[in-house]
């Protein structure tokens, strides 16, 4: 499905596998295809980004609280989930610290499940949203009859999509999707 | 207060979705704290029997799981 994509795109899709084993072995989801795609602070959609004040050291502290790089290594979402069942994770994660030294528990990156985890994600490497995603910046560009797919469609794709942690840490930045659509649109216009 | 706390309180601890999302985070944390110690069992000189009884599995297991992933790097030393 990547035949039509721009060098640049390719680049961000690469960087977003990139992202995600760095992030430990986790499906590429939609959070890390647009961490990739700001990662490139020259192409159009990183500047309308920009323009509507969304600064890329933010985005990726803000998708760190939501996924697994607390101090413990895991999300937020998971130590609420011990706090539900009376466990206190800041308190094992001073613990453990305090033996092992600073970041020891983040650092204990558990081997990925070979043979297992494969036949569990028949779709790739890629989570079903981010291939939602990919598959929306493939219409987009459709849509706006362009003959490639850029990084701007993939942000297209991930603000159509709406629903992932890319579109959550946007939102939360206070941004509005649509508004934010409407931008790359007139980025790209004003390209042309 | 993060939507996971605001949603686990709102539902209620009788809620599946809050049990079995608390297994799975548990789960989360113990593989790394298995790492954790497994590292500081090898860095003592532990054998892979002597981990392997220690957590109540066999040898084959506890090496399977453990032996081919790079040891965690670490600041401190036994």
């Amino acid at each position: 499905m990547f035949e039509r994509f721009t060098d640049r795109a390719r680049e961000a899709v690469k960087r977003a596998r990139d992202e995600a084993r760095a992030a430990g072995q986790r499906p590429v989801g939609t959070e890390h295809l647009l961490l990739a795609v700001l990662a490139d602070p020259d192409n159009l959609a990183s500047r309308v980004l920009r323009d509507a004040g969304v600064r890329a050291a933010g985005l990726r502290a803000a998708v760190a609280r939501h996924t697994a790089e607390g101090g413990a290594g895991l999300a937020e979402a998971d130590a609420a989930a011990l706090r539900e069942i009376g466990i206190d994770l800041a308190a094992i994660v001073a613990r453990i610290e305090e033996s092992f030294g600073p970041d020891a528990l983040r650092a204990a990156v558990p081997a990925p499940r070979r043979g297992l985890r494969r036949r569990q994600r028949p779709g790739g490497p890629f989570s079903p949203r981010s291939k939602k995603v990919l598959e929306l910046s493939l219409r987009e560009a459709l849509r706006l009859r362009h003959r490639h797919i850029g990084t701007e469609h993939i942000l297209l794709g991930l603000l159509r999509e709406g629903g992932g942690p890319a579109a959550l840490v946007l939102t939360e930045a206070g941004l509005d999707l649509d508004d934010l659509r409407r931008r790359v649109e007139a980025a790209l216009r004003a390209a042309a | 207060m993060s939507q996971a706390t605001e949603l686990a309180a709102a539902a209620g601890s009788t809620d599946p979705r809050v049990g079995l999302r608390a297994v799975r985070a548990l789960r989360r944390l113990l593989e790394r704290l298995e790492v954790v110690q497994v590292d500081n069992a090898r860095r003592q000189g532990w054998s892979w029997q002597e981990i392997a009884d220690a957590l109540e599995v066999s040898r084959q297991a506890v090496h399977k799981k453990h032996a081919g992933r790079p040891a965690v790097p670490s600041t401190w030393e036994a």
